[in-house]
């Protein structure tokens, strides 16, 4: 092939790239990695895409919080226009003014999801997904299945547990759970989960910061139970690996997922079709299957043995303990030193 | 002689123009150190003396640095790390760079090739591969459990150890490029000398090499120190909750807790270990120069 020709199939490859560029609309989502990815791509990236024509760019990059971070460090300007994070990230983003307010009227989905989820995660969180954090357990290797947070410091499971570490919010959650079941509180009176919680670390191999890595010891066997989020747990269950998890009976902290707009997002009018798109019931419905979540609508039809295990409201449901995520958000930094003193060094 | 003849000096309008043409040539070096590094590092100086929630002046952050125990922990922590790792590289890395500068076989082009080969593979990649042998379902420990040589997994990861053996290896290539440069500084006739008069390898070595090669020991031990004091993803991933640095504590404090003010604390912290460092390593070999210097001139 001579030069010219060359250079005119690189010009001409340059101009229909840019063209396509030109012609689609585009949206960055900023999500998770792993099974997340997976799944929200097949269920609902592509059929929304084909609704709307809008090409969505996938980002795994961060975890909520890290994606605060970021909207923060940038002043709402993080390159991406909706952000998969939680509540607590929903609650602080609407006050420092980084997030966009959600209206009704622009996502009309937002009407159907529960009172009590879309309250708890505030104005700028469009609640797309609920868990939990339950018990998993190796089904194989435990000779009961554990009922409470306490059997986490049952004798057999000594050097058979693994946990989060406090950067994770499962971390926080447990140490909640274990102040709650032994006598203190969800926030001023945390004195007796980190008692408790020197205990299970004493119980423990040490502390693994992302699910997937928490995961794999679990499926090797070499731990046989930790605390984790139950739609992960469900996945690792319809998987086929002899585990299992519940609700212990002290009750759990759900986990409340939100898609938000950061304040300075390139392609708001995208952004706002692609969270009404999931709220939608055929989404939801599309993604608690995928996921094996909960979700914040009341409406959607998924197979009774699957909705049985999930949360769908917090409100009236005594095993759902709920803290006040600002506050919470306040005492973590006192806490995180409070954990590295009194909880990680007992770890074998 | 005659004034003409000694004065060789530049006239003087060339020399004012040598002078702006330096200050030009250097503006743009200048205009990047100004922007990217004095900028960033005066803002850091700046917010640390901030309070995290109102901005506000203050020394809290200090205080709470030097008060609160786990970053005095991770400071000592960290100096600690490196020292190790600046004192493993330079003496594995010695031999090496000794037969690098020496030898002339063609197993040296191997040899260097094989020195520098972990470069060729991302500090990550590598940290994992350490992780895979030296965790408590790794390699090392699944191997002496079958010989049944132990009961149970030895602590490999998750501590110092770890840490150190998977920095050594990141910054070893480093050290060797430092310290080849040096010996082959060295001019190989005074080796050749000394066996001459009688010397054996192990004296030459001990008290020609070893000594004139004190520069290059120093700047390898300098890059290995603060690369290990800097470096995050192989403490993060082998040292694990249980082992914090500087670097993993900074960032969290910009991660998670978005606790801008003492995460610059804990950076200038960092920052004075290095230039401490620095300056104890230059001023010790500046010193050990004018020694000798001093004891030439005396002979």
């Amino acid at each position: 092939m001579g030069t010219k020709r060359c250079f005119a199939l690189i010009l001409s490859a340059a101009f229909v790239t840019q063209a396509n560029v030109a012609g689609a609309e585009t949206l960055v989502l900023n999500s998770y990695g792993g099974p997340y990815e997976a799944i929200i791509q097949e269920r609902i990236i592509k059929p929304f895409e084909e609704r709307h024509g809008i090409d969505v760019v996938y980002d795994a990059v961060g975890s909520a919080q890290q994606d605060y971070a970021k909207i923060k460090a940038t002043n709402g300007r993080p390159g991406f226009d909706v952000a998969v994070m939680t509540a607590s990230q929903s609650l602080q983003g609407c006050k420092d003014g980084l997030l966009e307010k959600l209206a009704v009227a622009e996502i009309p989905n937002l009407a159907s999801l529960s009172p009590g989820l879309s309250s708890a995660a505030g104005p700028c969180g469009a609640v797309h997904e609920v868990q939990y954090l339950s018990l998993l357990y190796r089904t194989d290797k435990l000779t009961s299945a554990p009922v409470s947070w306490a059997d986490l410091l049952d004798p057999q499971l000594t050097g058979k547990i693994i946990l989060p570490t406090f950067q994770n919010i499962m971390a926080v959650y447990l140490l909640e759970m274990m102040s709650l079941s032994n006598g203190g509180d969800l926030i001023d009176n945390i004195d007796p989960g980190f008692d408790a919680m020197a205990k299970v670390s004493a119980q423990s191999v040490g502390f693994e910061q992302s699910s997937a890595i928490l995961e794999s010891y679990v499926r090797d066997g070499s731990v046989w139970a930790m605390p984790f989020w139950n739609g992960r747990a469900q996945l690792l269950v319809d998987e086929g690996v002899p585990v299992d998890y519940i609700r212990p009976r002290e009750g759990t902290i759900p986990l409340i997922a939100t898609l938000n707009i950061p304040v300075g997002a390139a392609n708001k009018d995208a952004a706002v079709k692609f969270i009404d798109f999931f709220l939608e019931k055929s989404s939801q419905e599309g993604w608690v299957t995928g996921y094996r979540v909960g979700s914040a609508r009341t409406d959607i039809d998924v197979p009774a043995e699957l909705q049985r295990r999930q949360v769908q409201s917090v409100a009236g449901d005594k095993s759902l303990h709920l803290p006040d995520l600002m506050l919470l958000q306040a005492k973590l930094p006192e806490w995180a030193e409070r954990w590295e003193r009194d909880v990680v060094p007992h770890a074998n | 002689m005659s004034s003409l003849a000694l004065d060789s000096s530049p006239p003087r309008t060339r020399r004012r123009f040598t002078g702006w043409f330096s200050y030009l040539a250097l503006s743009p070096s200048l205009v990047v150190l100004a922007i990217f590094f004095a900028l960033p590092m005066g803002i850091m100086i700046g917010m640390s003396f901030a309070d995290p929630q109102t901005l506000s002046p203050t020394l809290d952050n200090y205080h709470r640095f030097l008060t609160d125990g786990l970053s005095l922990a991770g400071f000592c922590r960290t100096a600690i790390m490196s020292l190790l790792v600046a004192v493993c590289v330079t003496a594995l890395g010695y031999p090496v760079a000794y037969f690098l500068a020496r030898s002339r076989t063609r197993w040296r082009a191997v040899v260097f090739a094989l020195a520098l080969s972990p470069e060729l593979a991302g500090v990550v990649l590598r940290t994992y591969g350490w992780l895979i042998i030296l965790e408590d379902r790794g390699f090392i420990n699944d191997v002496l459990l079958y010989l049944g040589l132990i009961a149970s997994p030895l602590p490999l990861s998750k501590n110092l150890f770890a840490v150190v053996v998977g920095l050594t290896h990141v910054v070893l290539p480093f050290g060797i490029l430092s310290l080849m440069t040096s010996i082959q500084g060295i001019d190989p006739n005074l080796e050749r000398a000394a066996q001459m008069l009688g010397a054996s390898r192990l004296s030459v070595i001990r008290f020609i090499v070893l000594p004139l090669s004190v520069p290059g020991i120093v700047s390898s031990m300098l890059i290995a120190f603060t690369m290990a004091a800097s470096a995050y993803a192989t403490p993060a991933l082998l040292g694990g909750a249980g082992f914090k640095v500087l670097a993993t504590m900074i960032y969290e404090q910009v991660l998670f807790y978005i606790n801008w003010p003492f995460a610059s604390v804990m950076a200038i912290s960092l920052l004075v270990m290095m230039l401490a460092i620095s300056f104890a390593g230059v001023r010790y070999e500046s010193r050990r120069r004018l020694r000798t210097a001093g004891a030439k001139g005396d002979n």
